[in-house]
């Protein structure tokens, strides 16, 4: 069953991915223009960009393919990038009247990196808030439970909206999908825990809650179940879990599947299970989807 | 009858039986088995398990597991072994840690325990290891290599640092570096400035061989 009102970010363009690496090494801007164009077909309603460490060492070649993806999509860009420098490059770059007037989604701020907000001075924007670390009596720490998530979403939140005049809805809070083959800490189930915390909180009311959901299936076994990639069903395993609880908007491949799957779903039933173990509990059950 | 057993021992772990594996070992080490050629059929069986992964039947979570056998399998050994074994640890020395950032440490695990079955004293720096601790303990212990181990894409930028900042210390000419974990290859170990990377336990006991020889 296709999922109504979720928002898409199409995470494509990002040298993570070879084939589009191979598009910015070669400057191919017309593959990366295609590249676009497919997402968007595909459902993106926001395309995020970053083109690695070429984006910081040639500010030039990144603007070029700031301006040429805008003239190849309408929908508004979202630059990936931790570093003022890049995004005042980004930013500068933007033209929201090709977007529709729509602003561009700054990738993202984070309690360790408030000055951030400087960019407020070249153009309005909407942000992703990340909340994975966060300051503690100034020392940064990752976010490890999901009251430290669901607080540091709480404490950037405030900010943005009281001092800087940003609405709810321009507000994307990354909760942090992990890789599952990997996950002996939990750290799947805290995700989600923090997403349930973050609804609960009147403060946040209105705000989105986004995750990188590529992640979740990283370094699965290259497995088909019924012609379906084995990563691609978790991929839609964790939304049927995470959209109930306030989930709204994917960072992810707008051409993957995404459904909500059937209660009886075999990985669904191993995503719920494994995420309720830890260690090589978790791992063990997780691989009695592929041994027998 | 001891052959059978110790057939038995590997076939059991390649193939994933943890508990009957543990036992079987349990049992042969209580019955005076030799601890050293016990830890060889774990060695053996990790090149199966290696094998198996490579043919694409096995898949991380097989990695994890048997990792998980070695080490339970080690610490029932190793206290066995340590009189005799001290003497012969002279294949060389080895740094090894997972860089800052990242705290996945598996594959670093079954590396470790490769190297030190493999006679390489070993100096396991643990997970999430800042820069200035792989600095102090190349000071202190002098390596021949130092391994950094990586799951996250993230570590790329920290082995860059960490290989960076050896360099400025004065050692890196001193030294051999390798990179591992499940996402490296040519071009991150051009981009961090690595010798070489490898994506299982059996290469990075093959960089070592090649690099320190006797």
């Amino acid at each position: 069953m296709p999922i109504p009102d979720l928002i898409i970010v199409g995470d494509r363009i990002n040298p993570g991915f070879k084939s589009t690496n191979a598009l910015i090494e070669n400057e191919d801007i017309a593959g990366l223009q295609a590249l676009a164009v497919r997402q968007v077909q595909a459902g993106a309603h926001y395309l995020d960009v970053t083109i690695g460490q070429r984006g910081s060492d040639d500010p030039q070649f990144l603007g070029e393919v700031i301006k040429a993806l805008q003239d190849a999509v309408e929908v508004p860009l979202c630059f990936d990038y931790p570093n003022l420098a890049v995004q005042e490059t980004c930013l500068k770059a933007y033209d929201p009247a090709k977007a529709g007037g729509r602003k561009p989604i700054v990738n993202s701020l984070a309690e360790t990196r408030m000055e951030m907000l400087e960019l407020l001075k070249i153009r309005p924007f909407e942000a992703v808030i990340m909340a994975s670390e966060y300051l503690d009596g100034g020392v940064p720490k990752p976010a490890r439970r999901c009251e430290d998530v669901a607080g540091v979403a709480r404490r950037l939140s405030d900010v943005l909206i009281r001092d800087h005049g940003f609405a709810a809805r321009e507000i994307f809070v990354d909760i942090t999908i992990n890789s599952l083959v990997s996950d002996t800490r939990g750290l799947t189930r805290m995700a989600l825990d923090a997403i349930r915390q973050i609804r609960r909180d009147p403060a946040l009311r209105g705000v989105h809650v986004i995750g990188g959901l590529t992640n979740i299936g990283n370094m699965l076994p290259p497995l088909e179940i019924d012609g379906v990639r084995l990563r691609h069903i978790m991929e839609s395993a964790f939304l049927t879990v995470a959209i109930p609880l306030g989930f709204d908007t994917v960072m992810g491949t707008p051409w993957n599947p995404f459904v909500i799957l059937p209660a009886d779903d075999v990985v669904l039933q191993t995503f719920k299970e494994v995420t309720e173990l830890t260690g090589m509990d978790a791992i063990r059950r997780l691989r009695k989807l592929w041994a027998t | 009858m001891q052959e059978q057993k110790s057939a038995t021992l590997i076939q059991r772990i390649a193939d994933m039986q943890e508990q009957e594996a543990i036992s079987l070992a349990r049992e042969m080490l209580d019955q005076g088995y030799d601890p050293i050629a016990l830890l060889g059929h774990c060695r053996e069986a990790m090149e199966i398990v290696g094998a198996r992964y490579e043919k694409g039947e096995y898949f991380l979570p097989e990695l994890m597991l048997a990792g998980e056998v070695l080490s339970a399998i080690g610490s029932l050994a190793k206290p066995l072994v340590q009189q005799r074994s001290l003497s012969m640890r002279d294949a060389g020395t080895v740094v090894i840690g997972t860089v800052h950032g990242d705290l996945h440490d598996i594959g670093k695990n079954i590396v470790t325990f490769m190297l030190d079955i493999n006679g390489y004293n070993v100096v396991d720096l643990g997970i999430d290891v800042p820069v200035e601790s792989f600095i102090a303990s190349i000071r202190e212990h002098k390596p021949q290599v130092v391994g950094l181990s990586g799951f996250l894409t993230v570590a790329f930028g920290s082995m860059k640092e960490t290989i960076d900042a050896i360099a400025a210390a004065g050692f890196r000419d001193g030294l051999k570096i390798m990179i591992g974990g499940g996402q490296v290859d040519e071009t991150v170990r051009n981009f961090t400035g690595a010798d070489a990377f490898g994506l299982n336990a059996m290469e990075a006991i093959s960089l070592c061989k090649g690099w320190i020889k006797g």
